[in-house]
């Protein structure tokens, strides 16, 4: 059975290979792919977007429809990965451990025992409870807010350089993780709640489907940001570059809150407690 | 207003989804009827668009305001608003059917549930919509994400068998995605009229030869044509019984809608007249697919995977029809009499399947003794479904086989009429099997004297008893010519056939 998969799938490669030899030669300027749609995205898209970046122009406006729906599947595997992952509810039935910070010393208050939320002196902790590093934390404490920085960056300079929503979301969400990682989850849940997340998780697409419905109530197409114009004051390009912008951020928002929430769920397998 | 439908019927459900999420956290108690208002006025929107499309003619919608190649296009054509209407009106009745189920076997992730159940929902809808062959893969991966999300919340093995979908329906998709990149390599276009319009000097080349094979295979597997079946059986199974109705209803037809729009907009019928051996070759492994999927239904003891593997036989009759098209005068008309009513009489039959779960927590056929007593609307509802199946006059069932061995006798491949004949025998073997256990053998257990009724609650018989009443009265609506219009509007469409059936 092994067999015959392998001789398939060299089959169907073999076919990949035999159709590709086919193909226009790579990077030949009169192949089809070229010439077709491609010289109306390279001549016209800075007249007709005013954003240099052209891939950002194909990816938020002229292709903005696919764009939207790529990034509702991020959200759909965020929201797949609370459905399936996350154990809701508090279970009582155990004891907590806390450790008290000056002397390193750990208590177990067993059920019924009065426990404080939270406090200076006290650190609640689990059974498979590591000791942090000194290094780790400080380094992380000071990498964490540059890279939110540049993350902010990438997303708001996507118009002209390589960037936008979706890489400076990934960054600023590798920011907080980072931050979960050096410290522990219950750390990071009290910086960056739950709540929290899941709610930038729908505002982010939100963001970006309102952008597109607003060019409706204005009279235009579904994702027309042209329309935009009457509102803000300013001519068709202009706004469709503006347009490019609110979507580039709905983008980042969503991409950051999903990594961080499927962060949350992976590493507590969807308990929300002390995590890796 | 009219142009603007194609747009809204997306976002309707799509908000929903948000609203549904957020709701879940703020506002639990409005989420059920927000999924239940947005899809009933979906089915409007969908039965609007019908009517602008029979009106006017198919619907074009500039995304962005870009005119195509350039920008991303909607394209609803009489084919497209046909399933609009059924895709939605089945999403609808089961949400109202999934309701109780849903509330007692999930009972803190309600919200979610219906927020995935409307990405599901709007993906389906974006497929039959789109009039771009990459737009058309984002949507496919949006609702078969969200698809394998709800199928891994069931009970039993539902995550190992969500786990099986994903793997291979993500090859199935990534097939698809490879040839729509290399009809790209060769066109340097992805909207689906200047496909159709720039590929014909090129049907030689090895590259389209390849693509279509791709795309053949990838809607294959996501289809569940045997022998690539095989995540099927065991996702039907362990799903919730809500999402078993929608995914093998709706769900398959979307995707066989896909092939059919893949296969006759942008490969059109020229090209499949140049490949006839190939699509003979894709009517023998229909032909192969109804026989092995009727004898693999034979094995199961479990109801819901015989039902699944009954959808392996019955997409084997779509696809032959399909296969049929260049040979026939009749076109798409056999496929799509059968898409509606194979859509119709599942749905049915896995509603009343979940009826059993929920009530009585019964998955085997062996166990269905009395239920005919107990149950007797669901009872009755499955048994009008499975006369249908079977292919009783003048029932849906009766209808298909009609117009599939018409098809078969005008294109002269007799073997054909054969193999129908024989898995409708088959079929008879083994759900005539379940309604003798339902209605004749006696149970097993000390008997009470007086069996009580212990119906499922409204919102669950309501569906399953219309959708049971559906199957017999959709054959007369074919018979009498009511739908006529939407066949001969698709078979013009495409350029096929030459006689209304």
């Amino acid at each position: 059975m092994k067999t015959a998969a392998a001789l398939l799938v060299l089959l169907f490669g073999g076919l990949l290979v035999y159709a590709s030899l086919e193909f226009p030669a790579w990077g030949d300027p009169m192949a089809p792919a070229s010439r077709h749609v491609s010289p109306h995205y390279i001549e016209r898209s800075l007249a007709e977007t005013s954003v240099p970046n052209i891939v950002t122009a194909v990816l938020a406006d002229y292709r903005g429809y696919d764009t939207m729906f790529e990034t509702i599947v991020i959200f759909t595997a965020g929201v797949a990965c609370l459905f399936l992952l996350r154990i809701f509810g508090r279970r009582s039935s155990e004891s907590r451990l806390y450790r008290h910070l000056p002397t390193g010393i750990t208590l177990r208050i067993s059920r019924g025992g009065a426990v404080p939320l939270s406090s200076k002196e006290f650190e609640r902790i689990d059974l498979q409870w590591v000791p942090y590093s000194v290094v780790v934390r400080t380094t992380c404490r000071l990498i964490v807010p540059f890279s939110q920085l540049f993350a902010l960056y990438v997303i708001a300079h996507g118009h002209h350089s390589p960037g936008g929503g979706f890489q400076g979301g990934v960054i600023l969400g590798a920011s907080i993780i980072l931050f979960a990682i050096a410290n522990n989850l219950r750390a990071s849940l009290a910086w960056f709640s739950e709540k929290l997340a899941v709610l930038l998780c729908g505002l982010g697409v939100s963001i970006y489907v309102a952008t597109g419905a607003l060019s409706f109530l204005l009279g235009g197409n579904f994702l027309d940001y042209g329309t935009l114009s009457k509102p803000f004051a300013m001519g068709a390009v202009a706004a469709r570059s503006l347009g490019i912008l609110m979507v580039e951020i709905g983008v980042g928002i969503t991409v950051m809150a999903v990594m961080v929430h499927l962060y949350y769920g992976l590493a507590s397998a969807g308990r929300h407690d002390e995590g890796l | 207003m009219t142009s603007q439908l194609p747009a809204f019927i997306i976002l309707l459900p799509l908000t929903a989804a948000f609203g549904a999420f957020f709701a879940g956290w703020w506002f639990r108690k409005a989420v059920y009827p927000l999924v239940v208002g947005v899809l009933g006025l979906c089915v409007l929107l969908a039965g609007g668009i019908l009517h602008a499309v029979f009106d006017h003619g198919s619907l074009r919608y500039f995304l962005g305001g870009w005119p195509p190649p350039v920008g991303i296009e909607l394209h609803v054509d009489s084919l497209g608003a046909f399933m609009l209407t059924l895709v939605s009106s089945l999403s609808l009745l089961a949400a109202i059917y999934a309701k109780p189920s849903v509330e007692t076997e999930l009972a803190d992730r309600v919200a979610l549930f219906w927020s995935l159940y409307l990405l599901l929902t709007t993906g389906m809808l974006g497929i039959l919509i789109t009039g771009d062959v990459f737009n058309l893969f984002v949507l496919l991966e949006v609702a078969s994400l969200s698809g394998y999300a709800l199928v891994g919340i069931g009970r039993g093995q539902a995550l190992l068998a969500s786990f099986r979908y994903l793997i291979i329906g993500t090859i199935g998709a990534s097939f698809y995605l490879i040839g729509i990149g290399y009809l790209y390599a060769v066109t340097g276009s992805l909207n689906m009229v200047d496909l159709g319009r720039l590929l014909p000097p090129l049907y030689g080349t090895r590259a389209v030869q390849a693509a279509f094979i791709f795309i053949l295979t990838g809607f294959a597997i996501k289809i569940a044509l045997f022998p690539l079946h095989a995540w099927q059986p065991d996702a039907y199974t362990y799903a919730p019984s809500g999402i078993s109705v929608l995914i093998a209803s709706a769900m398959a037809k979307t995707s066989l809608y896909a092939l059919i729009r893949l296969l006759f907009a942008v490969f059109t019928v020229d090209f499949i007249t140049v490949y006839r051996p190939l699509f003979n070759f894709l009517g023998w492994m229909a032909a192969l697919s109804m026989i092995a999927g009727s004898i693999f239904a034979i094995r199961q003891r479990n109801f819901k995977r015989m039902l699944a593997y009954s959808s392996v036989a019955n997409v084997g009759y779509i696809v032959l029809a399909i296969a049929l098209v260049p040979a026939t005068l009749q076109g798409l008309a056999p496929a799509l009499v059968h898409i509606l009513n194979h859509a119709v009489i599942k749905a049915c039959m896995f509603m009343a399947a979940g009826a059993f779960i929920y009530r009585f927590d019964r998955w085997d056929i062996g166990e269905f003794t009395g239920l005919g007593r107990r149950m007797p609307w669901t009872s009755f509802a499955l048994l009008l479904a499975i006369l249908a199946m079977i292919g009783m006059p003048p029932s849906a069932g009766f209808v298909t086989k009609w117009y599939l061995v018409l098809a078969i006798i005008e294109a002269k491949q007799y073997p054909m009429v054969a193999a129908v004949f024989f898995s409708t025998l088959l079929m008879i073997v083994y759900f005539w099997r379940v309604v003798e256990i339902i209605y004749v053998r006696p149970e097993r257990s000390p008997v009470p004297t007086a069996v009580r009724v212990e119906e499922v609650p409204l919102s669950m018989r309501v569906p399953c008893v219309a959708l049971g009443i559906a199957t017999f009265a959709i054959g007369p609506v074919w018979m009498a010519g009511i739908l006529t219009p939407v066949v001969t509007a698709v078979n013009t469409a495409f350029g096929l056939g030459g006689q209304a059936p």
